[in-house]
């Protein structure tokens, strides 16, 4: 069963076949179904996903018709004037849809109507085929109506219990009791009345062409072309409050060679000069340079991975003067590196919340958006607590050190020995007990850390830790972790 | 020589998902590591200062108290500020009281937080502090931002002078040596004094995965992404004095400082004298004098000039007692209570409950109705000299009127001096387990399964079995990781709630005793400590508590008075009435007090109680404490002669009949608590003191350390004596089984006498009782479809919903010679009280006669119409059901009733709409589904052809079928209950003809536990079994859940209804299957629900 939170119960929304064989329906609560069936598997309902699913199979469904609008939560409808004769006609045009999402591993019903809404509650409430569709139609229950809940009982109590029953009133009746909403319903369903249907768009293609008259080699004249593709789809991008993220530029040559070249920036962007660049970068990083040829006769741009990129106002002072000048100018050269080098090469640092040193810190590939997570302020006056270099992992010393948790007095790293001057510690870290089995037990909850900031004799700073505490370990070992600059 | 330490700044688990331990583990944690003292101070709260005293009590504190070198405990409460508008934030400020007047100080600043704030909140100022500081010893905790605490200070030290201390802790942060440097150099700026602690909040290290857990549970995350919001380290617990001298050997006199700081205060908890609100008494007298004089003069207007000697001793006895501890005052002010309630206009019935029927004086004044002397009840029980805690007097009033005795004690005594104990809401299994689950990252499905598997919700453990049931393995790391925690966490409490209706009462301020909160209840407050803490303390707590049972036999008596039947009270209802009784021994007791659950109905016909005693001993026989103590069977059969009636006796010296004394009234069966204590007494030699001790051993069974104690005292005691040590063995052990369960005779006595008025009343007079009954719902046992098909059994007429005829209540009317009952507008489902009046006062100008009519007069929104219309309420107008709906249902919905009308007089005739006529099975679906009852068939009668094609017999005749014989039977669920150990399964359902009682063995549960919990219509297969008593069960073997045969009722979904989504049969025909497009759930169901464990 799928579930979902309603109020403060959880309540089942839909079931699979076995489940409903078994008395369980929507709308009761899970409790209710657990107390039934303890072995119940029940997963959370996840609309957005479904609405996802609904609208890729909405996008699917365009190639039997182009008029498509989604029935959210799970229908789809299409209109298939002038379009049903190309599959053979509605009957078979059904079949052929239905085999389709049925091997999809679906379970599908579906059904022509006169009307939209006919075609719906048939699908929903009629077997298909049918012979007489208005027959059919007079013979649905009330809720194809798509009522209210008042309005569907007043009928139910008056012993209206069909469409046909309903719409055989005078109309002047129902209207005086359930509004116009009903009356349109009736005809709606009986094909008195049309109501318009929303279709749903293919999403225009952000591409961009350019043809030419004469076949171009120069690399000047392809830039330029470039440039002026890269304006087009800025103004359109604009418009749309939007950034690009990939971009392909196809060089169709004129022997009917093509070239793909293909960049990615880190943050959307639309700004012509930018990506210009980055396109300059990635020729230049080609093993085979671009070789024109005979020189090419069109050049197309398409642009992916679009995200919503506010306007900036330009500035008078022009971009030095501009605030965020300083990120601006990070994001681009962590784009033309990422470009250059490949993306896995530049990282940053993304902070993790953590008290474990090594996993306060996650390494990201740079173009990646960083994480929400903002590194902590450190407090004004104090010295950093932690140090700039981390080792992976902690390289093993041989300290001396006071029993229990006073500090280093000497230690030797990598043969050399080290006088500790100054110190500041411990910062005691203990382990993460719920990453241990049974470690919510004392005995089994994992080593602690106690931290040392050190100062030897020659000024150069440490940061060394004892694995363990004396009273969890007997003899704990010590590691140095990292380097103060 | 260790340096004396005291933990002064240690949280417990009363700041809530904060702290990690119990106050009582801080105390003897800190006693153990060898501390000079302990402070206990929660975040903005001292609920949990009484808890830390009686542990600290129990270490023998109150002998040590005084000497040299004793440890010490000081209460007080964390400061927590809200954080200004403007600044920076104010540090928390721990502050401990030096006195008794400093407490008080203390409890007014936290009554203020709390009463400004919404339920559970405390929002404090560094004013408000100021504004009451006196007599408070203040420690900061030094926070981050120094320059901020440096003004802090200042203002502080302004304020109270020598009365600051700044506290210095070694979190292991990193840089405490720095920290404690610049605190040091504050406090020399300031001149205030450093305070070494280690600001615990938690007893010992190991706790630390628990105190994340909560910290969890607090901010709402997994612990895998609580991250920094954890604490790094386990360092906050109670670190013995040398740990704490190490660590602040660089500052030692910040360790002499807890030293000067313990012996600055000389408050403790004890000194917290308690007054009696002074109850006003006529000039020359005093309290004392004028109770005494009040009994007296009642007993003799009850017994004349001469009192039976019997009465003299117990009254002269009880005046001794009560003069002896001082209570004198606390019976006035629950006389007061109570005479307020019979003066009240009209009066609110009442009754005392509980052990305050044991007191004769209590039974004078009026506050209970059981004579004690008559009834040989053991006044111990309620007051006795050893103990030294004030009487407990419960008194029941009418539930529907208790508001207003509440408000009057608000009045009376103010808020200040008036207020409801707190109840301390515990974590319970099943949200503790989702809470727990949910933090260790578990999904919510897996935590409500296991969640799912705790029947009930009591007890302090959740069982390896149960987990096992529901498919988990408890060696599984997950579940045993959830489990151990699990477990700790369940004794902890987890908010206060304000206590049902105890009411605390002082001659003083009460805010200066304790705080004050706003309960979530609109004009009720409640103070910080339940019902154990004000025991503690010897606080006095009067129980105003409320009863259905009390408003329903008001309003009986209210009826036979207007009907001209008589003028009743609770104390004229003729007394041993035969009527009554016979109609009890037949088991006939559906809507009467205490004897009308499935059990006692059983019991009945067993018992064949024939006078009042004997229902006092019904009512307290079929309780668990007896039932487990296996007590009922040897009742039974001494009573029907089947087994002699004996009483084991002691070796010679003593008296052979002494046991006889103590247990001649239950047959030598040991049924009430008082009989225990008694037996203690008699038995084994206790005093009346230890007897109590064992009483509240038995009452606490979890305190099950200290029943042992009076084990080894009671059972050597009687062997000692010359009783045979299995008998005593056995004696202890029922005793035992009472556990929390068992009634005080007095109050078996008080609920017993209720149930025979209620008794009567259904006897005599059925219709008046039913209405009754139904005009006092919510209460009892029974829906309204039971009580008014119960009433039909017993020749009362019953009239259906008209507006004609109909008020907001039900109604008697007459019938002939006798009386009829009809159905008020009260029963239709979501009718309110306002549209009633409304249509009443239209119609006593004259009759509608047509429903525009009564539309227009009585000016009634659609909404109500139409609920009239759906109830089949507008009979009388010559409409049938349907008709009249659609009638009016024509005035639309969404105007304004004002427009609407004036529209409706112009609207004109419309041509007849031609509906089809309502079929008597929907008429009966329509009837459930808008009032819960029909009177004009049962639903099972429409199947019933069907059910016989089967087979199926009806429950008549499966009462009727001879004891062995097989049969199959169905009807519809109205209980289901898994009591006790959960080894049985107790089912309930009813036909048109009558009800049949199945019982189902728990083993046979399992392989067919969908249809036993989901079946609203159930076909059980079975054998009969008939006792010789008369009681007929079934012994279920089979059940089938059809309740898909309900779905042919209602006649609406004999269409397809649709399946809703997903991978589905892809032609359903599953007719009864509600779908999501259906909507409300009233529609969905045709039946009310039936009332179930789960």
């Amino acid at each position: 069963m799928l579930y979902a939170k309603s109020g403060n119960a959880l309540r089942l929304t839909s079931g699979d076949a076995q489940a409903v064989r078994a008395g369980l329906c929507a709308g009761m609560s899970l409790a209710d179904a657990r107390a039934r069936f303890p072995h119940l598997i029940a997963v959370e309902q996840d609309s957005a996903a479904d609405s996802g699913w609904l609208a890729r199979l909405g996008q699917d469904c365009l190639g039997y018709t182009p008029q498509v609008t989604l029935l959210p939560p799970d229908a789809i409808g299409m209109d298939i004037t002038g379009s049903a004769h190309l599959f053979g006609g509605e009957l078979a045009m059904v079949d052929m849809v239905l085999d389709r999402f049925n091997d999809m591993g679906m379970t599908t019903r579906a059904a022509c109507g006169i009307t939209p809404e006919a075609a719906a509650a048939l699908a929903r409430y009629a077997d298909w085929p049918m012979g007489d569709e208005a027959a059919a139609i007079r013979g649905l229950p009330l809720d194809a109506l798509g009522l209210d809940d008042a309005a569907r009982r007043g009928l139910q109590r008056a012993g209206l219990t069909s469409v046909g029953a309903v719409a055989s009133r005078p109309m002047a009746a129902i209207a005086a009791r359930f509004g116009m909403a009903a009356v349109d319903a009736i005809e709606r369903l009986t094909g008195l009345e049309r109501a318009p249907m929303t279709a749903i768009k293919p999403p225009a293609p952000l591409h961009f062409t350019r043809r030419f008259a004469e076949p171009v080699t120069h690399q000047s004249a392809i830039a330029r072309s470039l440039l002026a593709l890269l304006q087009d789809a800025a103004c359109v991008l604009e418009k749309r409050g939007q950034g690009g993220r990939r971009f392909r530029l196809t060089l169709l040559r004129s022997d009917g060679a093509r070239h793909r070249l293909d960049i990615a920036t880190s943050a959307p962007t639309r700004d012509p000069a930018l990506v210009l660049r980055l396109f300059d970068e990635r020729i230049a990083t080609l093993a085979d340079p671009l070789d024109p040829g005979f020189g090419y006769d069109q050049m197309q741009l398409a642009i992916g991975a679009v995200e919503g990129l506010v306007s900036v106002q330009a500035t008078f002072v022009g971009e030095e003067g501009a605030q965020d000048g300083g990120e601006q100018a990070i994001a681009e050269l962590i784009d033309r590196l990422s470009t250059r080098l490949g993306p896995d090469c530049i990282q940053r640092l993304a902070p993790q919340d953590s008290h474990i040193p090594e996993q306060a810190q996650l390494a990201l590939p740079a173009s990646t958006n960083p994480a929400p997570l903002r590194w902590p302020a450190p407090p004004i006056g104090e010295p950093p607590l932690r140090p700039l270099f981390l080792f992976d992992p902690p390289q093993r010393i041989e300290v001396i050190a006071e029993v229990p948790d006073g500090p280093p007095h000497r230690f030797r790293w990598r043969r050399g020995l080290h006088e500790v001057r100054l110190y500041e510690g411990p910062e005691r870290i203990a382990g993460e007990w719920w990453r241990r089995r049974g470690g919510e037990q004392a005995a089994k909850a994992g080593l602690t850390r106690d931290y040392y900031r050190i100062e030897d004799m020659r000024g150069r700073r440490f940061w060394l830790f004892r694995h363990g505490l004396y009273a969890e370990k007997p003899d704990p070992r010590w590691y140095l972790h990292g380097l103060f600059a | 020589m260790t340096m004396p330490f005291s933990e002064l700044v240690s949280a417990s688990n009363y700041s809530f998902l904060r702290g990690a331990s119990h106050p009582a583990e801080m105390v003897t944690c800190a006693h153990a590591l060898g501390m000079a003292g302990i402070g206990i101070a929660d975040r903005n709260t001292v609920a949990g200062v009484v808890r830390a005293h009686m542990a600290w009590k129990e270490l023998g504190g109150k002998e040590l108290g005084g000497a040299q070198g004793s440890f010490r405990l000081i209460v007080g409460a964390r400061l927590v500020f809200a954080p200004p508008e403007t600044g920076t934030a104010t540090p928390d400020i721990i502050a401990y009281p030096a006195t008794r007047h400093g407490w008080g100080r203390l409890t007014r600043l936290l009554s203020l937080g709390n009463r400004r704030a919404t339920k559970g909140d405390c929002i404090l100022h560094l004013d408000d502090l100021l504004a009451h500081a006196e007599d408070l010893l203040l420690i900061v905790m030094g926070g981050d931002a120094m320059g901020g605490d440096a003004a802090v200070l200042e203002r502080l030290v302004h304020a109270r002078p020598g009365a600051v201390w700044l506290a210095a802790s070694m979190p292991r942060g990193g840089a405490d040596a720095r920290r404690l440097a610049q605190l040091q150099a504050l406090s020399q700026a300031s001149g205030v004094a450093l305070l070494a602690t280690n600001d615990a909040l938690y007893a010992a290290p190991d706790v630390r995965p628990l105190h994340d857990i909560i910290t969890c549970i607090r901010e709402g995350v997994t612990i895998h992404a609580a991250g920094k919001r954890l604490l790094a380290n386990a360092e906050r617990h109670l670190k013995p004095p040398t740990e704490m001298a190490r660590l602040f050997r660089s500052c030692p006199q910040a360790i002499d400082a807890t030293g000067d700081f313990l012996s600055r205060i000389s408050f403790t908890l004890d000194d917290l004298r308690y007054e009696y609100p002074h109850e006003p008494v006529p000039d020359g007298w005093d309290a004392q004098g004028w109770l005494e004089h009040m009994v007296m003069a009642e007993a003799h207007r009850r017994h004349g000039a001469t009192l039976p000697a019997a009465l003299s001793t117990v009254i002269a006895e009880e005046f001794r007692l009560i003069r002896l501890k001082n209570y004198a005052c606390y019976f006035l002010t629950v006389h007061d209570i109570v005479r307020f309630a019979r003066q009240a206009d009209p009066p609110i019935l009442c009754q005392g409950r509980g052990s305050a029927a044991n007191s004769v004086v209590c039974y004078l004044l009026g506050i209970t109705s059981v004579d004690p002397v008559a009834h040989k009840l053991l006044f111990s029980r309620f007051l006795s000299e050893a103990r030294n805690e004030p009487p407990d007097i419960d008194v029941d009033f009418e539930h529907e009127r208790r508001e207003e005795v509440m408000q009057y004690i608000y009045r009376r005594y103010g808020r200040e001096r008036a207020g409801i104990a707190a109840t301390v809401i515990h974590y319970r299994p099943r949200s503790t387990l989702r809470e727990v689950g949910k933090v260790l990252g578990l999904s919510e499905d897996v935590t409500s399964r296991l969640a799912g598997t705790i029947w009930g919700n009591w007890g302090n453990d959740v069982p390896e079995t149960r987990m096992k049931e529901a498919g988990f393995d408890p060696a599984n790391p997950a579940i045993a990781r959830l489990k151990y925690l699990t477990d700790q966490l369940l004794s902890f409490p987890r908010h206060l709630s304000q206590h049902v209706g105890g009411f605390v009462l002082t001659e003083g301020r009460l805010d200066e005793l304790v705080p004050i909160h706003n309960a979530a209840m609109a004009d009720r407050t409640f103070i910080e400590w339940d019902k154990d803490d004000i025991d503690a303390l010897g606080l006095m707590k009067v129980d105003v508590l409320a009863l259905g049972m009390l408003t329903a036999i008001r309003k009986s008596f209210n009826l036979l008075r207007a009907q001209g039947l008589g003028d009743y009270t609770l104390q004229n209802v003729p007394l041993e009435d035969a009527a009554t009784y016979a109609m009890l021994q037949k088991g006939d007791s559906i809507g009467t007090f205490q004897v009308e659950s499935r059990a006692q109905i059983n019991m009945l016909p067993r018992m064949k109680p024939a006078c009042l005693y004997d229902l006092v001993i019904q009512v307290a026989i079929v309780r668990p404490g007896p039932i487990q103590g296996g007590m009922v069977h040897p009742y039974l059969r001494r009573r029907n002669g089947e087994e002699v009636v004996e009483y084991p006796s002691p070796a010679p010296p003593h008296d052979p009949d002494e046991l006889r004394e103590v247990l001649e009234k239950t047959l030598g069966v040991p049924l009430f608590q008082e009989q225990a204590m008694k037996l203690a007494i008699v038995a084994a030699a206790f005093t009346p003191a230890e007897a109590d001790g064992l009483r509240r051993a038995m009452a606490t069974f979890r305190n099950m350390g200290t029943i042992h104690r009076y084990q080894t005292q009671m059972i050597e005691g009687m062997v000692v004596r010359g009783y045979k040590r299995d008998f005593a063995e056995r004696c202890f052990e029922q005793i035992k089984g009472f556990g929390e369960y068992g009634f005080p005779e007095s109050h078996a006595q008080a609920f017993g006498w209720l149930a025979y008025v209620s008794s009567w009343l259904k006897c005599h007079h059925p219709a008046i009782f039913t209405c009754a009954l139904l005009n006092a719902q919510p209460m009892g046992f029974y829906a309204p479809a039971q009580l008014v098909r119960d009433a039909q059994e017993h020749g009362v007429e019953l009239r259906a919903i008209d507006v004609g005829a109909s008020d907001w209540d039900n109604g008697i009317e007459p019938a002939g010679s006798t009386l009829a009952l009809r159905l008020g507008l009260r029963q239709i489902d979501g009718f309110r009280e306002s549209w009633a009046k409304t249509i009443m006062a239209a119609r006593a100008s004259g009759p509608f006669a047509t429903i525009e009519e009564l539309a227009r007069r009585a000016a009634i929104p659609p909404a109500a119409l139409r609920k009239l219309g759906d109830a089949d309420g507008f009979g009388g107008l010559a409409h049938s059901r349907r008709d009249a709906l659609w009638e009016v249902q024509r005035t639309p919905p969404d105007q304004l009733p004002l427009f609407a009308f004036a529209k409706a007089a112009e609207l004109g005739r419309e041509t007849d709409a031609q509906l089809p006529a309502m079929p008597l099975a929907e008429e009966v679906t329509a009837d459930y589904q808008t009032t819960r009852l029909s009177l004009k068939a049962h639903p099972m009668q429409f199947l019933r052809a069907a059910l016989a094609g089967e087979g199926i017999i009806s429950c008549a005749e499966a009462n009727m079928a001879p004891d062995g014989r097989k049969i199959r039977t169905a009807g519809i669920v109205l209980i289901r209950q898994r009591p006790g150990k959960g080894n049985a399964v107790f089912i309930t359902i009813e036909d048109e003809s009558g009800v049949v009682n199945a019982l189902l063995w728990a083993r046979d549960m399992e392989h067919q536990r969908a249809a036993v919990m989901g079946a609203r219509l159930m076909l059980i297969e079975g054998e009969i079994q008939r006792s010789k008593e008369g009681v007929v069960h079934l012994m279920a073997k089979r059940i089938t859940d059809r309740s898909a045969m309900l779905g042919r009722l209602s006649g609406y979904d004999t269409m397809k209804t649709p399946l809703t989504r997903g991978d589905e049969v892809h032609h359903p025909h599953s007719h009864s299957q509600p779908a999501r497009h259906h909507g409300h759930p009233r529609n969905l169901r045709i039946l009310p629900p039936s009332r179930d464990f789960h």
